[in-house]
């Protein structure tokens, strides 16, 4: 069928912008860095811009500043306690990165940069890694106790802490698959009625009557995407913060 | 959920940022910040379960999919990845694999009641489970029920 | 035929047990609703055994992986 005008996949491709090569290594400049690049910069600029003129009385967009930096502020206190305050900046900044690279992606022609599971498996492992390498640094061996279950019968020790390490090793996979399979679906199924409502258009009277129905659903898919797009922006920072939990305080 | 204590915390972490405004207020006496610093605690205690809650309420019914599928492939990928690099190494094929995918198996299935909150995470609930174990006379079906 | 192509059918035949686990899995959890919705008092108190009837109806599901599996790598 039209399989070049409404190929839902098609909004995903990688396409290079400034081709680079480093001996082996392709390292362009691809419209992925691109668009991260420009969720960094909107969303420094966001919030250098909101909290440029301090004010007692917040205006609007000291106010939206200061919500996301209590709201984020909060789940890690929650989460992790005092002591998990002092990863704030990097719960902070993961935060604002995936909800600006969400919030960016719902633009029209725009490129998601979180429906890669690159990059979502890229900044999981910058959490575990986080979480191992502090956990280590701070707990020394000691930290390995987190594998090793109390109140289990002695003979099951061993194979329940396998299953422990096979559990955490499987957390960076499940935090950025879940992260990236929300994007993904929720593009694609937005694409999708949005080729309806091209193809039945183009159909005549009739088909631009029955596009309603389709338009309808992707105005719908859009509201739902704003709210995915935030959701999964705050699952993935619950996460980060438990994580970061069992780093301070691997149980005793 | 605005209530006092909370809009107080807020306020006290953005001190560094402003200038005027929060010097004005007299040092409480040392009993009554003693009494303030478990009032807090307390509060964010019972503040961080109603979170949980929420966050479990407010998610949609396909985020939630995807979260317990997810947890659940997660588990079964890694183990069966652990043991194919094992048979690689020593050349077990495919014992390890075998083995290891069941291990991922019950990875997987821990994964998913935990995401689910039916068992207590790794390591910071690890006591508390400890004590209600040891009271009930059969320990391995702990993990199950 | 090409073994190494007999190899991939045979991994790709295997996968089908999948299917049954999947048929297996909807038969639960369709079950664990009709029930939870007729008595959601009762619900949470079975919450550990529809877990154990999904833990035992995926192992049966993960074997036919562990199939395929063993055909395409080891």
């Amino acid at each position: 069928m039209a399989a070049d005008k409404v190929d839902p996949i098609h909004q995903f491709q990688i396409t290079k912008i400034l081709p680079i090569q480093v001996g082996n290594l392709d390292v362009s400049f691809t419209n992925s860095s691109l668009f991260m690049a420009a969720t960094v910069i909107v969303a420094t600029a966001f919030l250098v811009f909101a909290s440029s003129n301090r004010s007692l009385v917040p205006n609007r967009w000291q106010l939206v500043a200061e919500m996301s930096y209590s709201f984020v502020a909060n789940t890690l206190r929650d989460a992790a306690g005092k002591a998990g305050m002092q990863f704030f900046p990097l719960v902070f900044s993961l935060f604002m990165f995936v909800l600006v690279a969400n919030l960016i992606g719902m633009f029209p022609y725009f490129f998601t940069v979180t429906s890669h599971i690159i990059v979502t498996f890229c900044l999981a492992m910058l959490v575990i890694g986080t979480v191992v390498v502090f956990g280590i640094w701070k707990h020394g061996f000691h930290f390995f106790g987190l594998f090793v279950p109390k109140g289990v019968p002695g003979a099951l020790v061993p194979l329940v802490t396998v299953i422990e390490i096979i559990s955490f090793l499987s957390r960076p996979i499940s935090l950025s698959v879940r992260l990236f399979a929300n994007m993904l679906a929720g593009h694609i199924t937005l694409k999708v009625f949005a080729g309806f409502v091209v193809m039945l258009s183009a159909a005549g009277v009739t088909g631009v009557v029955g596009a309603i129905l389709p338009l309808a659903m992707a105005v719908a898919l859009t509201a739902l995407e704003f709210l995915v797009a935030f959701l999964q922006a705050y699952v993935f920072t619950v996460l980060t913060c438990m994580y970061l939990n069992d780093a301070i305080h691997p149980g005793h | 959920m605005v209530d006092r204590p909370e809009g107080n915390r807020p306020d006290a972490e953005r001190a560094g940022g402003r200038t005027d405004g929060e010097t004005t207020a007299s040092p409480p006496e040392p009993a009554l910040a003693d009494r303030l610093e478990r009032l807090g605690a307390s509060l964010e205690a019972r503040r961080s379960e109603d979170g949980v809650e929420k966050s479990r309420v407010r998610s949609t019914g396909f985020a939630q999919a995807v979260k317990v599928a997810s947890e659940f492939v997660a588990g079964v990928v890694v183990g069966a990845g652990i043991g194919w690099g094992i048979d690689r190494q020593l050349g077990t094929s495919p014992w390890a694999l075998i083995l290891f995918l069941l291990l991922g198996f019950a990875a997987g299935v821990l994964n998913v009641l935990r995401a689910e909150g039916k068992v207590a995470e790794a390591g910071a609930r690890l006591r508390e489970a400890e004590r209600r174990r040891s009271s009930s006379p059969d320990g391995s079906g702990g993990d199950i029920a | 035929m090409d073994p190494q192509a007999a190899k991939y059918l045979g991994a790709g035949i295997a996968t089908l047990g999948m299917a049954g686990a999947g048929i297996g899995l909807g038969t639960i959890f369709g079950n664990y609703l009709a029930g939870a919705l007729r008595n959601p008092a009762a619900a949470d108190g079975q919450f550990g055994r529809l877990i154990f009837g999904f833990a035992v109806t995926e192992a049966l599901g993960i074997f036919s992986l562990l199939v395929a599996l063993i055909l395409l790598f080891a």
